[in-house]
């Protein structure tokens, strides 16, 4: 172990994981001095509401990355462990060490976010601590354990190589288990902001577990657990980009080159599924309340659905396009691109779709002239039938995307390959033809039967995906290649790509998290305690806009820095803990 | 000169984020506001003012539009045009008014055939009306096809207990009825614009002869303290009532206020005087 690389890093962790732990052992006394204090206090200049919003968003960011990287970390080092090969160590290496410089920044901001709740919020969080502070203890204990388990994760490296390696990768995945654990526990929290569940109609516990286990807990776990892979992925391809464009050498620029192809390649795997766990989401909202969910998609937050619709549809457009740029540094893969503009009007089509709202706020005499709020044939593509239909066609295309981009230097040498690609077809054909069927049928049903016809399409996709690669997979085992990809060959322009990917998921991280926050309005705690301060009010998107960029340029300009320090330690190395930088030009597939 | 790396990444993610948040700012701009308390005290308004008043909860506070239309069918929930008239067929042997009132109080009690038992009781939070607020939206109801003739007494006491959010503890104030009584004539200079049972007779602002059994003490007490911050019954000029008396009352004369305040159940003569 070389606990001199990075120095400043643990001190800055150990710091924080101290001051989060004697803050969260002083929470009886400080929740007992709430109960007199004044319900608020304002935050000088910029006001309590913008402080604690900006806080929360830059530690969600930090805690996402932190928590989203490890999880394909691990994966990686199994599959460089399994198979032998150094560069997977090498890169689940430079992941971990990517999220070790920012966890210490993670527990500040965590603690700082806890200050504010306390000073400018006592009466709100005199009851949350009321509710959760057995809870506390859990996550002060978790945290004490994820820290140590990542430490020695981290340093124990080179330690625990070799006949010992498989108890390295036990920490990786004990690391993970306890930071989900984490996670699960303040969503606890902030979920029971939302729907508030095992309370009475007074406010006061009637059991804690179901605080604990209201109706938005399972769902925000499983999403956010999805889109922190996602995340981490983006972020983790954003930083190999950026050292792409630095690279003085092209082994440097074929590694990072690499490294920017597997961050980006478990985005889109994770993204792929993020809408499901939306719609799942999005359903127990409105199982817990309907007026929510109603106020939520129709109400005075419809329009944010817009716009969050234009940025997945650039994280889509924006993923495929790097695929397609990527086959161009592979031999062979001329075969395929005649469908790329093919997957370019379907991605176009659907992104249309999804981006056209149902009802327009009109002024009387607009309305009179269109005929209404709703536009008479564009209106039509804002419900969510249409929208499930060009979500799930856009996820079957970049699929099929990255299919082609797997056999682009490949080709199959089984008898049987005939067969197995008109099978292929057949199920993407199939699955298709169930999603626009439901997709259509939608229009004719209650809104209670069309909902359930979101799972039907769901399963399509996912069925498809699963049955396309059981024969992909043997079809091309042993294949003929085409030849190597050229990595480090790749256009320039598509690192810009992974940067616009990363920065619009960030983005969309902070507006999503305004929805969460949001669809509350003016209560602290939805139905319960009601927010009396002068900020009750919920903004409109513009303002929430301005606010989403100045945190997101924030932590940027924050994970530049962090970097920074964290790369200080091997300046001049091609290598971290004794890992020798994997040599990747013209070498091996993905 | 060669830009370096990192400022053109930077720019460019700036462009980036400007061009969201360009977009953003573009489009329609919808803030939520907090509701406002809407308080009927006097019981001196007229039906005209009752159902303008309810329509303003209609679209607003009771969230009634997210589902229901007027004159158009919607997915959600039915049609409440003519539901003044209709009301009093749906079930027999109850009135229109009674058949309102429980609709909102209980609303899986009377479900419209075809429609999902979706929509919650607007007394309750996160809606939370008042008693005031759903003798209005009663009123406007009945309006639409019918007569209006609901009074604040047909709406149940239990009504709206818990519509602000939480409980609504049961407040044992140390003050004196009896020097609040003197402090409503005299220092307090509220006799000025408001009747008190038998004391006062001004129409500059609502009676509070009742004000007891309508609104509750937290609300009272918030209102001496901050008048505009708690909303102007409908039919009276805002801004009127004095932001002061926070600072010109002392806190025995305060509470002595509020206690005889909360006297005041409509019973005529004003129960401190009859002590």
């Amino acid at each position: 172990m070389r606990l001199q690389d990075h120095p400043g890093s643990s001190l800055y962790a150990l710091v924080g994981c101290a001051l989060l732990g004697l803050l969260l052992l002083a929470l009886p006394a400080a929740a007992q001095e709430a109960a007199r204090a004044p319900e608020y206090r304002a935050f000088p200049l910029i006001g309590s509401r913008l402080a604690v919003w900006a806080i929360a968003q830059l530690h969600l960011n930090f805690a996402a990355f932190i928590l989203g990287v490890p999880i394909f970390a691990v994966i990686i080092e199994i599959m460089g462990w399994r198979t032998g090969e150094q560069r997977y160590d090498w890169l689940s290496h430079e992941f971990v060490k990517l999220t070790f410089a920012a966890f210490s920044t993670t527990a500040l901001l965590g603690a700082l976010l806890l200050f504010l709740f306390v000073g400018y919020y006592p009466r709100f969080w005199a009851y949350m601590s009321g509710i959760f502070y057995p809870t506390f203890s859990v996550y002060a204990m978790l945290f004490f354990l994820e820290t140590f388990t990542v430490y020695l994760w981290y340093y124990g490296w080179d330690w625990l190589s070799g006949s010992k390696k498989w108890i390295h990768v036990c920490l990786g995945v004990l690391s993970n288990l306890f930071g989900t654990a984490i996670l699960f526990v303040s969503n606890a929290w902030v979920t029971f902001m939302t729907s508030p569940g095992g309370i009475d109609e007074a406010g006061s516990l009637t059991s804690l577990w179901g605080a604990i286990n209201n109706y938005t807990w399972m769902p925000i776990n499983i999403h956010r657990l999805i889109a922190n892979v996602t995340f981490g992925g983006t972020i983790a391809a954003a930083y190999a980009a950026v050292r792409f464009l630095q690279a003085k050498t092209d082994e440097e620029r074929a590694r990072y080159d690499w490294m920017g192809y597997v961050g980006n390649f478990v985005a889109i795997s994770a993204l792929m599924v993020l809408p499901f766990a939306g719609y799942y989401l999005g359903r127990e909202i409105y199982a817990f309340n309907q007026t929510m969910g109603i106020t939520m998609m129709g109400g005075f937050m419809s329009w944010l659905w817009v716009v969050q619709a234009i940025l997945i549809g650039i994280l889509f457009l924006g993923s495929n396009y790097y695929l397609w740029l990527g086959m161009e540094r592979i031999p062979g893969s001329e075969r395929y691109r005649r469908y790329i503009p093919y997957m370019i009007m379907i991605l176009a089509a659907g992104f249309i779709v999804w981006a056209t709202p149902r009802s327009i706020p009109l002024t009387p005499s607009e309305a009179r002239i269109m005929g209404g709020t709703h536009h008479p044939v564009l209106g039509v593509l804002g419900v969510m039938s249409a929208k499930n239909t060009a979500v799930n066609l856009m996820i079957l295309t970049t699929f099929l995307s990255y299919l082609l981009y797997r056999r682009a230097n490949k080709e199959s040498v089984k008898p049987w390959v005939g067969t197995g690609m008109a099978a292929q077809w057949l199920i993407f054909a199939a699955a298709a033809t169930v999603v626009t069927f439901y997709g259509v049928y939608g229009y004719f049903v209650e809104s209670i039967v069309r909902i359930g016809y979101s799972v039907y399409q769901v399963l399509a996709v996912l069925g498809a995906i699963a049955l396309v690669m059981a024969i992909d997979i043997p079809m091309f085992r042993g294949a003929r290649s085409t030849g190597q990809i050229r990595w480090g060959t790749i256009a320039p322009r598509s690192q810009y790509v992974l940067i616009l990917l990363a920065v619009t998921f960030t983005w969309l991280m902070g507006l999503m998290g305004f929805a969460r926050s949001g669809i509350r309005q003016h209560w602290h705690v939805y139905g319960v305690a009601r927010d009396t301060s002068v900020d009750a009010w919920t903004p409109a998107l513009g303002y929430a806009a301005n606010m989403i960029t100045i945190v997101t340029a924030v932590f940027f300009a924050l994970v530049l820095f962090i970097f920074w320090l964290g790369g200080l330690g091997e300046k001049g190395k091609a290598e971290g803990h004794g890992h020798v930088a994997p040599a990747i030009a013209g070498g091996s597939d993905p | 000169m060669r830009v370096p790396v990192l400022v053109k990444v930077a720019v460019f993610a700036l462009v980036v984020m400007g061009a969201y948040t360009y977009y953003a700012n573009s489009i329609p701009q919808l803030r939520s506001e907090p509701p406002e308390e809407l308080s009927l005290e006097g019981g001196n308004v007229t039906p005209e003012q009752l159902v303008k008043a309810g329509e303003g909860i209609f679209k607003g506070k009771g969230t009634c539009e997210v589902c229901h239309r007027i004159g158009q069918k919607g997915t959600r929930a039915p049609d409440l045009g003519g539901i003044g008239a209709s009301a009093a067929k749906r079930k027999a042997g109850t009135s229109a008014k009674a058949y309102l009132i429980e609709s909102l109080l209980d609303p899986g009690a009377h479900l419209v055939e075809g429609y999902p038992n979706i929509m919650p009781k607007v007394d309750r939070p996160p809606i939370g009306l008042n008693r005031s607020e759903l003798w209005a939206l009663t009123a406007f109801m009945e309006s639409l096809g019918g007569t209006v003739d609901v009074k604040l007494d047909d709406i149940p006491k239990t009504a709206g207990s818990a519509a602000g959010g939480g409980q609504v503890a049961e407040l044992k104030l140390p003050g004196d009825p009896k020097a609040g009584q003197a402090v409503f004539m005299g220092k307090g200079g509220c006799i000025a614009c408001h009747k008190a049972g038998s004391v006062g007779a001004s129409p500059v602002g609502p009676d509070l002869s009742q004000i007891a059994k309508i609104q509750t003490p937290e609300y009272i007490m918030a209102k001496i303290l901050n008048p505009a911050g708690m909303g102007t019954v409908a039919g009276y000029p805002g801004g009127v009532m004095p932001a002061t008396l926070g600072q010109t009352l002392t806190a025995k004369e305060y509470l002595d206020l509020v206690a005889f305040l909360l006297t005041l159940k409509g019973e005529g003569a004003a129960p401190a005087a009859k002590k």
